[in-house]
C-alpha cells in the first residue's frame, strides 16, 4: 500500500473546516474527526477500487548485449489481465550501471484485458552483465488517494561488452599488413616464410633469391645471351597461431590513467586479434587468474572478436594472486604447435612477477612469447618533478618503480621473451605493431 | 528530454503470455503468515499487561489525596465511611461556596488544601462563617489567618506517645503513630488560647484553639490520621474519629482549582481560538501522512555489486611517504643516481653494462664539466640535510639536460627516446 501526494494534500486541507467553525473548541474538533474520517474512508474506497497489481502479465524485450558507450531500448510490456482499468506507475528493477534515462518511473493507464508498452532509454556505464529481476507497480485508484503495490519477476539480462576504441588504429596496421602480405611479396627467405612465386630479377633483388634452376629453364639455348634470371619470392606463412593470455588477477585491478589495466588489456587484445584474423592467423584467447575465467578457441573471422568480446564482457578483475604455473598446460589445451603467446600481465615488480619469471623459460622454449604490460605514464613526470622535498621524494619512487619494472622487463627478455610496454592509450597499437614486426621478419 | 518513456499500444502480432507475473511482494494472508511468530507475541504482552492493569486496579484515575472518595493509600475513604456508618452526615464539596453553605448548615470543615489554592482572604472568610475547622496538614497561609502565632516546625523525630492536653478527642486517642508534622506555639498564640497536644520536642502534632474570627480549630500537622494507609495506626483513627464525629455532619472541603486566586485571569485555553489545538493535530497526521507518502520505497532496493579499482600510482606515492617519514635521503638520491646514470649511458651510447667512471668519464667531457664534480654529483655527495637533497636532485636534471643539450641542441629532452634509438 502507498499514499499520495493528494492524500496528504486533502488531509491537509481540513484546516479550512476546522478553522471556518473554530469559533467553538468542540466544533473545530468535531469538524477535524469528521474530515479525518471522510478522507481515510475516501481513501479506503480508493484502495478498494484500484486495480490488482499483480494481476499483470510481463514481457520484455530487449536487445541481449551492446558495446559499452551505445543505448538500446529495454521494452516492457504490461498486459493487464484483471476486470479494472489498471492507472499504475512502473519502475524497472535496473541497477545504476544500467543508466536508465530519466527517473525511470512511467506511467500506464491500460484498460482491462489491454496492454500497454514501456519504454526505457539504456546507457550502460560499464562493462559486464546488468540484471534486472523485477518491476514494480504502483497501481493508483481512480481518485488517486491510495495505491496498491506489488512488485513482480521480470528477470532481464543485457550484456554490455568491451567498447573496443582502438579498432580506430586498425586500418592503419591493416594496410602496413597488406604490404607485408602476398600483395607484396618480400624477397627475405626465413623460417616463417613460405614460396610464393617467381619473377625476374630487377636491380636491387637479393642475389642470393636467384634461383639458377629456373633461371636454366627460361633461358633459351638458341639466343645465347638472352638468358633472364629468375628470382623468388617469399610471403610470410599464414595460418599461426597466436594465444593470447589475458591475466585478470589483482594486478589487472590497478587503474593506470582513465581505466584499470584489465580493460587495456581487453582492447590490446580485441587490436591483435582483429589484425590477426585477417592476416589469416589463428588467435586463441585465455582469461586466466587461477582458474580459466574465459576462453576462445577455434574461432574465426568476423565470429572471432565476438565471441572474445562476449568473454570479456562479464570478466573483472579478482583480488587474488595469479597462479602462472597453470598456463602452460592451458596453452598445451590449446594447440600443441608453435605459436605466438601474448601475455597481457603486470610486469612491473620483482615481487610480482616471480610466478611469471619462474613458467617464462619453459614456455619460451616451445613458443614465441611476448609479455605486454601497462606501464603508468604519469611515471616520467613524476621523475623529472624535482621542484621541492616532497617531490624528490616522489621522484625517487617513481625511479624506483621504473628501475623495478626495468629489472622486471630485462629479466624477462634474457628468458627468452619479448616486451612491449607503454600507457594505456598506446598499448594496443604497440602490440600490433609488434606482430607486424615478428611477421615481417618471418618469426611466428 | 530523449524520448526515455513513452506509453504505446502494444503491437497485437506478440506472442501473448496470459499468465500473470509471478509476484516478489508478500501478499496479507503471507504477511500474517510469516510474521505469526511476532504477532503472537505482541498479543501475549498487551494482553499481560491489560490483566496487570486489572489487577492492579490501576485503571482508575488516581484521586485527590485525602479526598472521602479515594480507596488509594493517599485517600481517606475509610474515615469517611467509618463516619457515615456512625450517622454522620459527611459530604465532600470542592468549592469554597459549596463549603460555606455547609458551615452555614453547621458542619464540621475538614480543610485541605494540598495545593496550596487558597489564599488567606477565602480562609478568613470561611473561618467567618465556620463553627468548627478541622485542618490538615496547614499551610502557611491558613495557620496566618486560623492561627496567629503557630508556626510550622518541621517534622516529628519519633511517634508521640502522649497527649499531654484537655482535647477529649486527643485524650481518647492516647498516642499517634510515627511520621506526624510539629507545629510550634509562642506565647502570644498560648496567650489567645492555643493549646498543643501530643508534644514532641518544642513543637506538638495537634494543636487547638480559637480562631480570631470565632470558629474552633483543630490543626493536624500531618495527613497522617486521616490517611487510609496509615489510619489504623496507633490512635490514628480515635483521633481522627473524634475531630470530625463530634457534630451531625462533616464537611470534607478539598479547594478545586476554581478556589484559586488566579481563577479570574482568561486562562491560555481561553485566549487562543477554538481551532488552534486540532489544526495543530492535523498538522500532526499530515505530516505522519506525507511522511508515508515520501517514504514508502517504490519496489526493494537494487543490489549493485561494483569491481574493485585501485589507482596503480599509490604504490608510488605510498613509498614517497615511506622516504620522507623516514628521512631515507642518501637512498632517494641513489635511486634518482641510478635512473640518471642508466640514461646517461643510454644517450652518450654506451653500453648497458658500461661502468660508472666511464659515464662519469663521457659526461664530464661532453658537457665540458669537471670530471670530479660529475662524479661527486652521480656518486659520492652525500646529502647532509633536506635543502642539499633538492639541490642534488635538481643538480643531477640539471647534469642530464646539459648533456642532452651538448648531443643534440636542436632536440628538445622530452622528444629524445628513453631506449636510445634514433628515431
Amino acid at each position: 500500500m502507498a499514499l499520495t501526494g493528494r492524500f496528504s494534500l486533502l488531509v491537509a486541507l481540513g484546516v479550512v473546516p476546522v478553522v471556518l467553525l473554530g469559533s467553538d473548541a468542540g466544533a473545530a474538533w468535531a469538524a477535524l474527526v469528521v474530515w479525518l474520517v471522510v478522507a481515510i474512508g475516501l481513501g479506503a474506497i480508493d484502495l478498494a477500487i484500484a486495480a490488482s497489481p499483480r494481476l499483470i502479465a510481463v514481457e520484455r524485450e530487449l536487445p541481449p548485449r551492446l558495446r559499452l558507450g551505445e543505448t538500446v531500448r529495454s521494452e516492457l510490456v504490461l498486459r493487464n489481465l484483471g476486470r479494472r482499468r489498471l492507472r499504475a506507475e512502473v519502475r524497472d528493477g535496473w541497477p545504476p550501471s544500467a543508466g536508465v534515462h530519466g527517473r525511470n518511473r512511467a506511467r500506464v493507464d491500460v484498460p482491462a484485458a489491454e496492454g500497454r508498452r514501456v519504454v526505457l532509454a539504456l546507457t550502460p556505464t560499464r562493462r559486464g552483465d546488468r540484471v534486472t529481476g523485477a518491476v514494480t507497480v504502483r497501481s493508483h485508484g481512480p481518485l488517486g488517494l491510495w495505491a496498491r503495490q506489488a512488485t513482480l519477476a521480470a528477470p532481464g539480462r543485457i550484456r554490455v561488452l568491451p567498447p573496443f576504441h582502438s579498432r580506430a588504429h586498425l586500418p592503419s596496421r591493416l594496410t602496413r599488413l597488406r604490404e607485408l602480405d602476398g600483395r607484396t611479396p618480400i624477397l627475405i627467405r626465413g623460417q616463417g616464410t613460405e614460396f610464393d612465386s617467381l619473377r625476374e630479377y630487377v636491380r636491387g633483388d637479393d642475389v642470393r633469391s636467384i634461383d639458377w634452376r629456373a633461371t636454366a629453364r627460361r633461358s633459351d639455348p638458341e639466343s645465347p645471351g638472352s638468358a633472364k634470371l629468375m628470382v623468388r619470392t617469399w610471403r610470410p606463412e599464414r595460418d599461426r597461431r597466436i594465444v593470447i593470455v589475458v591475466d585478470t588477477s589483482r594486478t589487472a585491478a590497478a587503474r593506470i590513467g582513465d581505466e584499470p589495466r584489465l580493460d587495456t588489456a581487453y582492447e590490446a587484445a580485441l587490436l591483435l586479434a582483429a589484425l590477426a584474423t585477417h592476416a589469416g592467423d589463428r588467435v586463441d584467447l585465455l582469461l586466466w587468474d587461477r582458474r580459466l575465467r574465459g576462453r576462445v578457441h577455434g574461432a574465426s573471422g568476423p565470429d572471432l572478436l565476438a565471441r572474445m568480446v562476449d568473454a570479456m564482457a562479464d570478466v573483472d578483475a579478482e583480488l587474488i594472486e595469479a597462479d602462472w604455473a597453470g598456463v602452460p598446460a592451458q596453452i598445451r589445451g590449446v594447440t600443441s604447435r608453435r605459436a605466438l603467446v601474448v601475455l597481457l600481465t603486470a610486469a612491473d615488480s620483482t615481487g610480482s612477477a616471480r610466478g611469471l619469471l619462474s613458467v617464462l623459460p619453459g614456455l619460451a622454449s616451445r613458443h614465441r612469447v611476448v609479455v605486454a604490460s601497462v606501464a603508468d605514464p604519469t611515471l616520467e613526470a613524476a621523475v623529472r618533478r624535482r621542484d621541492e622535498l616532497a617531490d624528490v621524494y616522489a621522484a625517487a619512487a617513481a625511479e624506483r618503480t621504473r628501475l623495478d619494472a626495468d629489472r622486471v622487463a630485462a629479466a624477462v627478455r634474457r628468458l627468452g621473451a619479448s616486451t612491449v610496454a607503454a600507457g594505456p592509450a598506446d598499448l594496443p597499437p604497440a602490440l600490433a605493431d609488434r606482430y607486424l614486426e615478428l611477421k615481417a621478419a618471418g618469426q611466428l | 528530454m530523449s524520448a526515455a518513456r513513452e506509453a504505446e499500444t502494444a503491437s497485437t502480432a506478440r506472442t501473448r503470455s496470459d499468465r500473470p507475473a509471478p509476484a516478489i511482494t508478500p501478499g496479507v494472508r503471507r504477511t500474517l503468515r510469516r510474521g505469526r511468530t511476532w504477532i503472537v507475541i505482541a498479543l501475549a504482552l498487551l494482553a499481560g499487561a491489560l490483566v496487570l492493569v486489572v489487577v492492579q486496579g490501576a485503571v482508575r484515575a488516581p484521586g485527590s489525596p485525602l479526598a472521602a472518595d479515594n480507596p488509594a493509600p493517599g485517600g481517606a475513604q475509610a474515615l469517611a465511611r467509618v463516619l457515615a456508618d456512625r450517622g454522620v452526615e459527611v459530604g465532600q464539596v470542592r468549592s469554597l461556596d459549596g463549603a460555606l453553605d455547609a458551615a452555614r448548615g453547621g458542619a464540621t470543615i475538614l480543610l485541605h488544601d494540598d495545593l496550596g489554592v487558597l489564599d488567606r482572604e477565602r480562609v478568613r472568610e470561611l473561618a467567618s462563617v465556620a463553627d468548627r475547622i478541622v485542618v490538615a496538614r496547614p499551610d502557611f497561609a491558613a495557620l496566618e489567618v486560623l492561627a496567629p502565632g503557630v508556626r510550622l516546625a518541621g517534622a516529628a523525630g519519633d511517634a508521640p506517645a502522649d497527649a499531654a492536653c484537655a482535647l477529649p478527642a486527643a485524650d481518647r486517642a492516647g498516642a499517634l503513630s510515627d511520621g506526624q508534622r510539629l507545629l510550634a506555639i509562642d506565647d502570644d498564640a498560648e496567650a489567645s488560647g492555643f493549646a498543643g497536644c501530643f508534644p514532641s520536642g518544642d513543637g506538638f502534632a495537634v494543636v487547638a484553639g480559637t480562631s480570631p474570627d470565632g470558629a474552633e480549630v483543630v490543626l493536624v500537622g500531618a495527613t497522617t490520621p486521616f490517611a487510609n494507609e496509615t489510619i489504623d495506626e496507633a490512635g490514628n483513627a480515635a483521633l481522627a474519629i473524634g475531630l470530625l464525629g463530634e457534630r451531625d455532619a462533616v464537611a470534607w472541603y478539598l479547594p478545586g482549582p476554581g478556589d484559586a486566586d488566579a481563577a479570574d485571569a482568561p486562562s491560555l485555553a481561553e485566549l487562543t481560538p477554538g481551532w488552534v489545538s486540532p489544526v495543530l493535530v492535523l498538522l500532526v497526521v499530515v505530516t505522519v501522512a506525507a511522511g508515508i507518502w515520501r517514504g514508502r520505497r517504490f519496489g526493494p532496493l537494487v543490489v549493485e555489486d561494483l569491481p574493485v579499482h585501485v589507482p596503480a600510482s599509490e604504490t608510488g606515492e605510498g613509498r614517497a611517504r615511506l622516504y620522507a617519514r623516514g628521512s631515507a635521503r642518501l637512498r632517494s638520491l641513489d635511486q634518482l643516481r641510478i635512473g640518471s646514470i642508466r640514461r646517461l649511458a643510454a644517450a652518450l651510447r654506451l653500453p648497458r653494462s658500461a661502468e660508472v667512471d666511464a659515464v662519469v668519464a663521457a659526461a664530464a667531457s661532453t658537457t665540458g664539466r669537471p670530471a670530479a664534480s660529475v662524479r661527486a654529483l652521480l656518486v659520492d655527495a652525500e646529502p647532509q640535510g633536506d635543502r642539499d637533497l633538492v639541490r642534488l636532485a635538481r643538480d643531477l636534471d640539471g647534469l642530464e639536460r646539459a648533456v642532452h643539450a651538448a648531443i643534440s641542441p636542436d632536440q628538445a629532452l622530452e622528444a629524445t627516446d628513453p631506449t636510445g634509438r634514433r628515431p
